[in-house]
């Protein structure tokens, strides 16, 4: 460096995030044959008509497949939650954002 | 993205359906909660935004990802997504930065420019926050510069006082204000404040930043005529200071992570003023809050982005009495709040009963000649907010059966607490005044300004979608360069 350069030493500002180990998604279920789809959304308009359509298609491909629709909070609550997953074995969550 | 990974931790498999423009938002946020790998499904938000008026409309979209949701369900998890990577940890970030320049005018553009291009700064021109500063920032408080006092959403960066201090400097703010900005994060901070809701939400909201107590007039902060303007270097490095500290200890970018849709209102500074202690008939605020009056102490308060505000009026070009400014103030709660009525019998959109959406908190600044002209006829900010509370109400035969309903709904779901549901099954009635507010307490009277002065408020949800507070004060202590706050 220069001896006419000015140097400038700074403190990083940004927050300490403490690591934390990732978590693994669950195993899907492989095929939607037979199985409880759940579709939650935070009932924001229009996820009902995005639903709507979907479980349509759903029937068309997998007959035996059903749905559980359940409209909720912005992220599911833990009461809903414990009562939802005894009635679903995979889901769709959207919010609309 | 929390609903998502609570779900797939229970061993629900799962997508979670994102606009584009979100895109960066929903994967920060699955780093966020543990779960890099989550399976997205992205949509576009030009076409999702526009077309989901109708089943008819939103057909195609829903066909176009049709596939990809299926995949996203059924096809087993990649290696990839059996071995996510863990958190990107602060350790990986150097802990001091250097800069040249062959002047110090040019190294402190380099500064300027380094910052901003890694997402460190608030778009305005900033001081070095060299180890000189930030120790000349830190003679402001004896608290340790290691102290941690609580964690930034959304990513919960840990904020230690250094941090703060570090953040302080870029501010412009003196050592002396120092232990209002430790305050005021403390109170962001805490464990029950919802500031996920301020830092991040797709609606603008922002933020009140009230000091009250002797700091206020011993640190220069203006409460005056233009109290929430512009040439106060306390007022607005103070709110600077907090800005920038939940940016970057949270660490959060406009359009990345925090989605504010049109940014939010005075996002440099926040709203941030004192309580005009010279001019007030009454105690501070914080008195209504456990504190001494001669505590100095801070309150902040998320607030609606839009505003401020309502104009109660006051000023210099109407003639105004406290009469009218009264009537004026219980009109408009009237007014607004009539219209959430029905909404309290929801659950809410939060972990919390009664979350968003449904009955409000209103933090209204009355100017100190409207205070004294209030204190004249008899009342002070207790018996005001009782005041307010009673007249703010809708006869019963007014309401329409919605109304009712959802006060109804609120009683038996416990969003009116118990201690309120006597007022309400008594006014719900033939005859009876139905308030439009749950508790008195849901008022918050600040005075401030100059005379002439005008009266208007913020107002937010009484509960916010994240957690359970979204108003809370702190008192200012720790300071070395005042004599207030210095217990």
């Amino acid at each position: 460096m220069s001896e006419k350069m000015v140097e400038l030493e700074l403190l990083n500002p940004r927050g300490l995030i403490e690591s934390q180990p990732a978590l693994v998604p669950a195993h899907r279920v492989g095929d939607l044959a037979g199985k409880r789809v759940g579709l939650y959304w935070n009932s924001k308009p229009g996820l009902d008509n995005f639903y709507t359509v979907f479980e349509e298609l759903l029937k068309e491909r997998y007959p035996t497949a059903t749905t559980n629709l359940l409209r909720g909070a912005f992220e599911i609550r833990d009461d809903d939650v414990d009562a939802w997953v005894k009635e679903i074995d995979t889901f769709v969550y959207a919010v609309g954002d | 993205m929390a609903g998502t990974v609570k779900l797939e931790k229970l061993g629900k498999p799962g997508v979670f359906i994102n606009c584009d423009t979100f895109d960066e938002d929903a994967k920060s946020a699955s780093m966020d909660n543990a779960m890099p790998a989550v399976r997205r499904c992205k949509i576009s938000s030009a076409e999702f935004y526009k077309l989901r008026g109708s089943v008819e409309t939103i057909r195609p979209l829903v066909e176009s990802v049709f596939d990809d949701l299926i995949d996203a369900l059924t096809a087993p998890l990649t290696p990839d997504e059996e071995n996510p990577p863990g958190q990107k940890v602060e350790e990986d970030e150097p802990a001091e930065i250097t800069v040249t320049g062959e002047s110090y005018l040019e190294a402190a553009e380099e500064f300027n420019r380094v910052f901003l291009d890694n997402r460190w700064g608030d778009g305005l021109p900033m001081v070095p926050p060299t180890p000189e500063r930030v120790r000349w920032m830190l003679s402001g408080t004896s608290r340790s510069p290691q102290e941690a006092i609580g964690k930034v959403n959304p990513k919960q960066g840990v904020a230690t006082i250094e941090k703060i201090a570090i953040n302080a400097v870029m501010a412009g703010a003196r050592p002396e204000y120092f232990p209002v900005i430790i305050a005021a994060m403390e109170a962001l901070t805490d464990k029950d404040y919802d500031d996920l809701h301020i830092l991040a939400s797709a609606g603008s909201f922002t933020l009140l930043i009230v000091v009250g107590g002797p700091i206020a007039k011993e640190i220069k902060m203006e409460s005056g005529i233009g109290f929430l303007g512009h040439g106060w270097r306390p007022n607005n490095t103070i709110g600077r200071a907090v800005r920038l500290a939940t940016l970057n200890i949270g660490q959060t970018w406009p359009a990345k992570n925090d989605m504010a849709l049109t940014g939010r209102i005075s996002p440099h500074t926040f709203y941030t003023f004192a309580e005009n202690a010279d001019l007030s008939p009454w105690e501070p605020y914080h008195a209504s809050k456990g504190f001494k009056a001669g505590d100095s102490c801070v309150t902040v308060a998320t607030t609606y982005g839009f505003g401020p505000i309502q104009n109660f009026y006051g000023g210099m070009i109407g003639t105004w009495t406290a009469k009218e400014i009264l009537d004026n103030m219980v009109n408009d709660l009237i007014r607004r709040d009539r219209r959430s009525l029905f909404m309290w019998g929801s659950k809410g959109v939060g972990p919390v009963l009664g979350s968003g959406g449904g009955a409000h908190n209103h933090m209204i600044v009355l100017f100190p000649e409207l205070a004294a002209e209030l204190k004249k006829m008899g009342f002070d900010q207790e018996s005001l907010k009782q005041e307010v509370y009673q007249r703010a109400a809708v006869q019963y035969e007014e309401l329409n059966p919605e109304d009712t309903k959802g006060i109804q709904g609120g009683i038996e779901l416990g969003v009116v607490p118990a201690d309120r549901k006597a007022v309400f099954q008594a006014a719900l009635k033939p005859g009876g005044m139905v308030p439009v507010l749950i508790s008195p307490d849901n008022l918050h009277f600040f005075v401030a300004g100059g005379a002439p002065g005008c009266a208007f408020s913020f107002s937010y949800y009484r509960i916010p979608p994240y957690n359970r507070i979204a108003i809370l004060t702190r008192p200012v202590n720790g300071a070395t360069l005042t004599k207030a706050g210095s217990l």
